[in-house]
């Protein structure tokens, strides 16, 4: 097994050079591969630019592509800037963005760490989470 | 989960290649060494978006390379424990079923499937619960918890788990929309 005993993302222990770093959803990280691809294609003299890409490229790009919850690069933005509001770290954003629980329930189940931090704390921190998840499943109906 | 972050890298350049186009043959060499690697620290690396700075080369004793410090942007796809995702079914088997996220490869084990599904041989291997309501096939996409990683050389592999509260299958590809 990894050296790395306590590393645990449900606690937020991911090290300080991620917790620092920028983190990506799905649908960002759709939009920058996509950008890739069609780069390479366009300055590619050959017609097939999967050629010219890695394994671990195409396999990300399926997957961000198949496990994106928005296409639009406008409700990309507005998804990161709704969570952004609400004092979030960046992995516990993208977390919420990939996965987009329906209920605080939910929420806290998969991301942990929501509930420590005294961020939301108690009925008042629930009815604080399930308005998040309200804005963000307004941006994917007006999507 | 997927991180933008900057790395460097020490390229070493032969001499032949010197000359106008020096900082263009050192960015491909950058992204052909480096895109789809993978390491402990990091994760896979997916793709370079930029190179920030190149510093000044230094010429190496005795031979005519000359060592470049090379500054880059890249987006990297690190799996931690405690991590959930979404994944898409692979393999189907008695002990469990592989599952694919990206460039990474994640094992479900048997005994961290919930107890009511039970695995179903045949055709299409799947676990399916006693009333067919939920079935876990290849093709089948599952939200699973990442309980450890183990690095290779050459990739990372986890295992991970289905058993609380709000995992499972997402889409069943068998069932009717």
């Amino acid at each position: 097994m990894s050296g790395e005993e306590e590393e645990n993302a449900a606690e937020l222990k991911i090290g300080e050079e991620f917790l620092k770093a920028k983190c990506l959803m799905n649908c960002e990280v759709a939009i920058i591969l996509e950008h890739k691809y069609e780069q390479i294609q366009q300055h590619s003299s050959e017609s097939d630019p999967s050629s010219q890409v890695s394994q671990v490229f195409e396999k990300s790009l399926q997957y961000v592509k198949r496990f994106s919850r928005y296409k639009n690069p406008d409700a990309v933005r507005q998804v990161r800037e709704t969570l952004s509001r609400y004092g979030l770290a960046e992995f516990e954003l993208c977390t919420l963005g990939n996965l987009c629980p329906d209920t605080s329930g939910e929420a806290t189940a998969l991301v942990p760490s929501l509930k420590s931090g005294g961020r939301f704390v108690g009925d008042a921190g629930d009815e604080k989470i399930e308005k998040m998840l309200n804005d963000l499943s307004l941006i994917k109906k007006f999507e | 989960m997927f991180f933008h972050i900057v790395l460097e890298r020490n390229m070493q350049l032969h001499p032949r290649h010197f000359g106008p186009h020096l900082r263009d043959k050192l960015v491909s060499k950058l992204i052909k060494d480096v895109e789809g690697t993978c390491s402990g620290r990091h994760g896979f690396v997916v793709a370079i978006t930029g190179v920030e700075d190149i510093g000044k080369g230094l010429i190496r004793e005795g031979t005519g390379y000359v060592t470049f410090p090379v500054k880059y942007q890249c987006v990297v796809f690190r799996p931690f424990k405690g991590e959930i995702l979404e994944a898409v079914v692979t393999m189907v088997n008695k002990m469990g079923f592989f599952a694919e996220a990206g460039p990474v490869q994640i094992f479900v084990s048997n005994h961290l499937i919930p107890d009511d599904m039970e695995f179903q041989s045949g055709d299409v291997p799947n676990y399916t619960t006693s009333d067919g309501s939920v079935k876990i096939q290849k093709e089948s996409e599952v939200r699973l918890k990442i309980i450890g990683t183990r690095v290779d050389a050459t990739e990372i592999f986890c295992i991970g788990t289905i058993k609380d509260d709000f995992l499972g299958v997402i889409n069943d590809p068998g069932a009717a929309v």
